[in-house]
């Protein structure tokens, strides 16, 4: 019974995995994704570890990969072009790099087949909800707050470079006269003495040239 | 033999909770219209059967007569796949949830080779889990329907509700830690049993301990029901239908259904975790009782939300999002940081002595 789900599930996978190289669109290409994690999921619950395969599918099906599918439509990636292929010089190192691979996944079939099945200590915690949450706040604390530094770092870091000249697609604000304006909002031609400055948008370009700011106030700044 | 015969017992099972389900289900639909027409005062449907009971089979049979029309530039596999995945997504949960006590039943004893059968189909410890991800794994249906449908209204009510419903999962999931917290098991059974009190009704985690969990859950899980206040998704005043307005006959009845069994399921989530689950006055004497209460808060849910529907208008989408993010998900966090401290503190055990294991008051 538990040799046909993981046929199944595990078969799912591979297929998944395969269509997700080999499609050409992208949202495609994302949905096969999703199938991996699911059947990953799947097969962590024959593997007795339900906690692992529910954070599998609420953090990557769930979360993760509804973002990816959210930034495809909105961008509506069109599907990719077969083109001719450039990095060409690259193909012998990853054809050398997939045959240490298979090599290894031989190595690794063979040892286990051939090795002593070992008992673990009590066996029945591994997987468990209370034992995976009792390791992350005793044993492993130290590494466990790290990452969250680390994540909490990577939030503050997107929001920071969102923030950067997110108002008006201007990086440079231009100032023809006394009042100054983002460059995509003038022509050039028309105005010979702009002056350039980098600025973020054209309000700080006003501060730093000490002249008004031609643009209306934002009340969402 | 015996796995074949568990195996068959799981599907008698599912099919008893499918049909007892589904069969709410519809008549929540004609309920919604009927308590609909009474608060605007009209009548509603009451034509098909007494009082229009056979409307929801009437409703039906149009749907699958109606004409299949599937858009002349949609990307067809996607557009097939997502009534798929909403309606599928929105059924699996049902499996988890403990709709009684165990109950003994004599006749049983030939074929299941016991007269205890489980009111739940799937024991499974961290069902509360299982839940949060197949409800979010749920969304990939309303969004690439909008997506694969090729029609920019659809696009839009995708995308809206993809944003709307990552923004309140978090207050979602971070609502029930509360919960999580106070009882420590994710299993829902257990968590039905820790709020028997006198009566089976003073130990309700709703009133003593998770107030606050209580209101963020129930407004975040409205969200992610695209329920009004929270339907810009199909705001039908600007985007026509949103994500479905391509659908017709079946497909659409697909999402007809799991908007539908989604509320049934948000509701039970609830009932489980805040309103006591199964429990009542005399459910321990009487083990039959417990479907019925279980049934019946459910039930008292759907009313709300058919009120809600009824009373309130529609969020703009900037007060969704801010009132998401910047009162929800900090109300929640308050929530666990109070319930974590009363939690070490020991004041929730002191409470509880007298609130919920029945000592006490005489019990």
């Amino acid at each position: 019974m538990l040799g046909l789900l993981f046929i199944l599930f595990a078969g799912m996978a591979v297929g998944c995995a395969i269509s997700m190289v080999a499609q050409r669109n992208p949202l495609y290409s994302a949905i096969s994704l999703i199938g991996v994690f699911i059947s990953l999921a799947c097969l962590y619950v024959t593997l007795a570890a339900p906690f692992i395969a529910a954070v599998q599918v609420i953090v990557y099906a769930g979360a993760i990969m509804v973002l990816v599918v959210f930034v495809i439509m909105l961008l509506n990636v069109e599907e990719e072009e077969r083109g001719p292929m450039r990095l060409r010089s690259l193909v012998p190192i990853a054809v050398g790099l997939a045959t240490v691979l298979f090599a290894e996944t031989v190595f690794i079939i063979r040892f286990v087949a051939t090795s002593p099945a070992t008992p673990v200590a009590n066996i029945s915690d591994i997987g468990q909800t209370a034992s995976i949450g009792a390791g992350l706040f005793t044993t492993y604390l130290l590494p466990f707050e790290v990452t969250s530094i680390l994540l909490l770092m990577a939030v503050v870091g997107a929001i920071t470079l969102a923030r950067r000249g997110g108002l008006i697609a201007a990086k440079v604000a231009v100032v023809p006269g006394h009042a100054s304006y983002a460059r995509e909002t003038l022509n050039p031609a028309a105005y010979p003495d702009l002056t350039e400055v980098n600025a973020d948008n054209s309000r700080e370009a006003a501060a730093l040239l000490g002249v008004a700011d031609g643009t209306p106030p934002r009340d969402h700044e | 033999m015996e796995d074949l015969r568990h195996l068959i017992l799981l599907m008698i099972g599912i099919l008893v909770a499918f049909t007892v389900v589904m069969t709410l289900v519809a008549y929540t639909v004609l309920a919604e219209r009927r308590v609909l027409g009474f608060i605007q005062g009209r009548l509603g449907p009451n034509r098909v059967g007494p009082g229009g009971a056979l409307q929801p089979l009437a409703d039906l049979l149009k749907f699958i007569f109606k004409e299949d029309i599937v858009p002349d530039k949609s990307t067809r596999f996607v557009y097939f796949l997502a009534p798929m995945i909403a309606t599928t997504a929105a059924l699996m949960t049902i499996v988890v949830y403990p709709f009684g006590p165990d109950i003994h039943l004599p006749f049983t004893l030939p074929f299941a080779n016991t007269n205890t059968i489980p009111m739940v189909i799937a024991k499974f410890d961290v069902a509360l889990l299982y839940v949060l991800g197949v409800t979010s794994v749920g969304v990939y249906g309303i969004a690439l329907a909008g997506w694969s449908s090729n029609n920019k209204y659809s696009l839009m009510g995708g995308l809206r509700s993809a944003a709307q419903m990552i923004s309140y999962e978090l207050a979602l999931g971070l609502g029930l830690i509360g919960v999580i917290l106070q009882s420590g098991t994710l299993n829902l059974q257990g968590i039905v049993e820790q709020q028997s009190g006198h009566l089976g009704i003073t130990g309700w985690n709703m009133f003593w301990v998770q107030p606050l969990g209580f209101f963020v859950y129930l407004t975040a899980a409205i969200a992610e029901t695209n329920r009004v206040p929270f339907d810009l998704p199909e705001a039908e005043t600007e985007l026509v239908a949103g994500f479905h307005t391509e659908y017709s006959a079946m497909k659409f009845a697909l999402f007809f259904l799991a908007e539908y069994v989604n509320m049934f399921t948000v509701s039970m989530l609830a009932t489980t975790l805040f309103l006591g689950g199964w429990n009542g006055p005399f459910v321990h004497q009487l083990p039959w009782l417990g479907p019925f209460y279980f049934l019946g808060k459910v039930v008292m849910f759907l009313f709300f939300y058919i009120w809600l529907r009824g009373t309130l208008p529609r969020f703009r989408f900037d007060q969704l999002m801010t009132f998401g993010w910047q009162f929800l998900v900090p109300l929640a966090i308050i929530n666990i940081v109070v319930t974590a401290t009363i939690q070490w503190s020991g004041l929730f055990d002191y409470v509880a002595k007298f609130l919920k294991t029945g000592i006490g008051w005489g019990g």
